[in-house]
């Protein structure tokens, strides 16, 4: 089968959903089929850019490439899912969360003026529409789904997506909470460094990821006189992050209502237990509290807490990482490729 | 944002009045809204204005009045609103008026036939023919955007040519009495069937009256209930007398009742009828209460009305079979507890689903905004396709733009 993967690129950032998109095309072309990953650059900002770049992916025609047709379309967020294809499937990582969630929120970028308001509208509109001629519309956790099902009335099919490959391994349960993310302020990795300072001292933790965040996640750290035991890792390589993840104690992911992400999963390969919070959306589908991690309150003392339970229950920690791995092993590519062709 | 909302309110006793009485509370805790007052100063600034229109002239006049000063969203709660009209121009001395809007309606020959009305040659059409000549164009012509009930009267709309936007808005759900007990004048009763709101002749009372006399005959006891104001010169003394009718033995018969009234008038109907015909594009609110309660309810197989789920009521065509119909629906109520309570549970549910209070009040906030900043994003949309297009000098006439137009509007950003 031909097929392209459609996802927006945002220049110079690299996260979970460009990993998802590479990660799927590779797989793809694994199993002999014909695959490209399509992208254009998204903006969005100021508000009246969203809808003329969401219409950019709708000029395009991939109907056929070089005179051959392209069998297939897999879109994975806002706008790539804009894309016109008869067999158009999305994979939804999630929909553009400003003019959803995120709206009159901190997070949120749209203002109460008319114009703003309309926008909104606007995309709400867009998406009925497009997401509404997929042929199938699968979301990657229940948290998607019933977002969108509760935003434009539209039911997707959950299919969670598997991790990237890694060289997966456990060398133990060393000194250090890992992190792993998009550095930006929905990731909260500032409720990690606040408990680093509240909790044992003996305990670091390991900051991976790049993000318009870091600057004042940096601040926050000397502001906590955090000296010494916390490392922003920036951006990692494979061999690298595979390393950390093998050494680590346990992974804290605690975003806000995030959508899926694939941290969990990645930890739970790597026999760790995972640290995260009751209002962290997606993960609360993957993390069952003292099964295969902790679930705590969104707060730096609850947060510490955990951290310091697990450095002193290390055989707890060994066993629901190892109770987590058997959960993520479950997560397949092989099954999650059979639907996405199959639909 | 900020709403100017005109809409007439209680004390006022119309259909209209309790639905917004209804819907601001729930409106204003996701908008600011100012609310218009007749022949007060006009609302604060705000960013749209939102009207009611419905067919009554004493309730409705000040609106249109206002509407022309200010374009904004129209609420179209009636399609045909020739007596909304009549009333603003013939019933002001305004002979004109009158001839202008039939003449826009129906070109020389309306406004020919709008003479004979003036003259009294020919009956006044607002009574004889309403929904032949509904008089609605004046209203589309001023509306920046339409809400409508149903699609019976979005199709309408469309038929008028209107190209503006249409949003299709459920009724809201009325909340009922906490503790809600059947009246008691209905007790003891085997069988009651309750008819509520205005009663006219487009109730299709006559062919109710005629049906509801079989079934007595079959379920002695049986009462119908004739809950609301009669219309003028409808009577009704005569119809009862000739079926051998009596009140108080066979028909129930109250003027206006109160909220709470209403409420135990229809939990102590076994059965709600609700006909209509000619409709002029109205939903009921009556008939939402039925259905919210889990009343089973008999309505007219038109307008908003047939657009009600076949699971949900039972229909009856307004044909020359519609009393034998009518009739054998009432006479397997009486006797068939079973589907009464299908028919109640499935209204309930349906009510809880598509009228529920605070979606309908998210739905008015879309159009709203929309209306309010629609017309901006689409020109800040199109402006810059258009400043692009220029850049690679391509020509308002070049195929390419044809399938920009095309993309835009294919995902529907723009309305």
């Amino acid at each position: 089968m031909r097929i392209a993967v459609c996802a927006p690129a945002v220049p110079f950032v690299h996260g979970g959903a460009e990993i998802l998109a590479e990660t799927l095309v590779d797989e793809l072309r694994a199993r002999d089929h014909e695959t490209e990953l399509v992208t254009i650059p998204f903006k969005w900002y100021p508000e009246a850019r969203v809808l003329s770049q969401a219409l950019l992916w709708r000029l395009l025609d991939l109907s056929e490439a070089d005179g051959r047709p392209i069998d297939r379309v897999i879109a994975t967020k806002f706008p790539a899912y804009v894309v016109r294809h008869p067999n158009k499937v999305v994979w939804l990582l999630h929909q553009f969360r400003q003019a959803y969630d995120y709206d009159r929120t901190e997070l949120g970028q749209f203002g109460e003026d008319p114009f703003d308001r309309a926008t909104v509208q606007a995309v709400h509109r867009l998406d009925r529409a497009v997401l509404g001629e997929a042929r199938a519309v699968f979301a990657t956790s229940e948290n998607v789904a019933a977002r969108l099902e509760d935003s434009i009335g539209l039911r997707a099919e959950v299919l969670p997506h598997p991790p990237q490959r890694l060289d997966y391994r456990c060398d133990g349960y060393g000194d250090f909470v890992l992190s792993v993310g998009r550095l930006d302020i929905a990731k909260r990795v500032d409720l990690l460094l606040e408990a680093m300072a509240l909790g044992d001292p003996s305990i670091r933790a390991v900051v991976v990821g790049e993000g318009p965040d870091r600057d004042r996640l940096e601040e926050v750290a000397r502001d906590q006189q955090l000296d010494g035991r916390v490392t922003f890792a920036g951006r990692v390589g494979s061999d690298e992050l595979a390393d950390l993840y093998a050494r680590c104690l346990a992974v804290f992911y605690a975003p806000r209502d995030e959508d899926f992400g694939m941290v969990p999963f990645e930890a739970f390969l790597a026999q760790k237990p995972v640290i995260t919070t009751r209002d962290a959306g997606g993960p609360l589908e993957i993390v069952a509290d003292r099964r295969n991690g902790l679930v705590c309150e969104p707060a730096a003392e609850a947060v510490a807490t955990a951290v310091s339970w697990l450095s002193i229950h290390r055989d707890e920690a060994k066993a629901w990482g190892r109770a987590g791995r058997q959960a993520a092993l479950g997560v397949t590519w092989d099954a999650a490729i059979e639907r996405l062709l199959s639909a | 944002m900020k709403v100017a909302y005109y809409s007439p309110l209680p004390p006022d006793r119309s259909g209209i009045a309790d639905y917004s009485a209804l819907l601001l509370p729930e409106l204003e805790r996701l908008v600011e809204v100012n609310v218009a007052r007749p022949r007060l100063s006009l609302p604060k600034r705000a960013d749209v204005a939102l009207y009611h229109v419905g067919n009554d002239p004493w309730a409705h006049g000040w609106i249109v009045e206002a509407l022309r000063r200010r374009p904004g969203l129209v609420v179209l709660h009636d399609f045909v609103v020739h007596h909304l009209v009549a009333g603003m121009t013939l019933g002001r001395g305004d002979g004109e008026g009158y001839l202008g809007a039939m003449e826009r309606e129906e070109g020389p020959v309306g406004r020919m036939l709008a003479h004979g009305v003036i003259d009294g040659l020919v009956s006044p059409l607002w009574e004889t023919a309403p929904e032949r000549f509904p008089l609605v164009r004046e209203i589309l012509n001023l509306a920046s955007g339409v809400v409508v009930h149903s699609r019976y009267v979005e199709r309408r709309v469309d038929e008028y040519g209107f190209l503006r936007p249409v949003w299709r808005i459920p009724h809201p759900a009325f909340e009922p009495p906490p503790r809600l007990t059947p009246d008691p004048e209905l007790s003891g009763r085997p069988f009651v069937v309750g008819c509520f709101g205005n009663v006219t002749p487009s109730k299709r009372i006559p062919q109710l009256v005629a049906a509801f006399d079989r079934v007595r005959r079959k379920v002695p006891g049986s009462l119908l209930v004739l809950a609301g104001p009669v219309a003028p010169r409808f009577e009704l003394a005569p119809m009862f007398e000739g079926l051998g009718l009596e009140l108080g033995r066979d028909v129930l018969q109250l003027d206006y009742v109160d909220e709470n009234r209403l409420w135990s008038l229809i939990a102590g109907s076994d059965v709600c009828v609700n006909l209509r015909w000619p409709t002029m594009g109205e939903t009921s609110g009556a008939a939402i209460r039925a259905l919210g309660v889990g009343r089973p309810l008999i309505v007219s197989d038109v307008g908003w009305f047939g657009e009600l789920p076949d699971d949900v009521v039972a229909k009856v065509p307004p044909d020359a079979r519609e009393v034998d119909l009518l009739a054998a629906l009432l006479e397997r109520l009486a006797s068939d507890e079973a589907m009464r309570n299908a028919l109640g549970a499935a209204a309930r549910d349906y009510v809880a689903m598509e009228h529920d209070l605070r979606r309908v009040a998210k739905l008015y906030v879309a159009a709203l905004e929309e209306t309010a900043g629609g017309w901006f994003v689409r020109e800040a949309l199109l402006r810059e396709v258009a400043v692009a297009a220029a850049d690679v000098q391509l020509d308002a006439s070049d195929p390419e733009l044809s399938q920009v137009a095309e993309a835009i509007r294919e995902t529907g950003v723009v309305k």
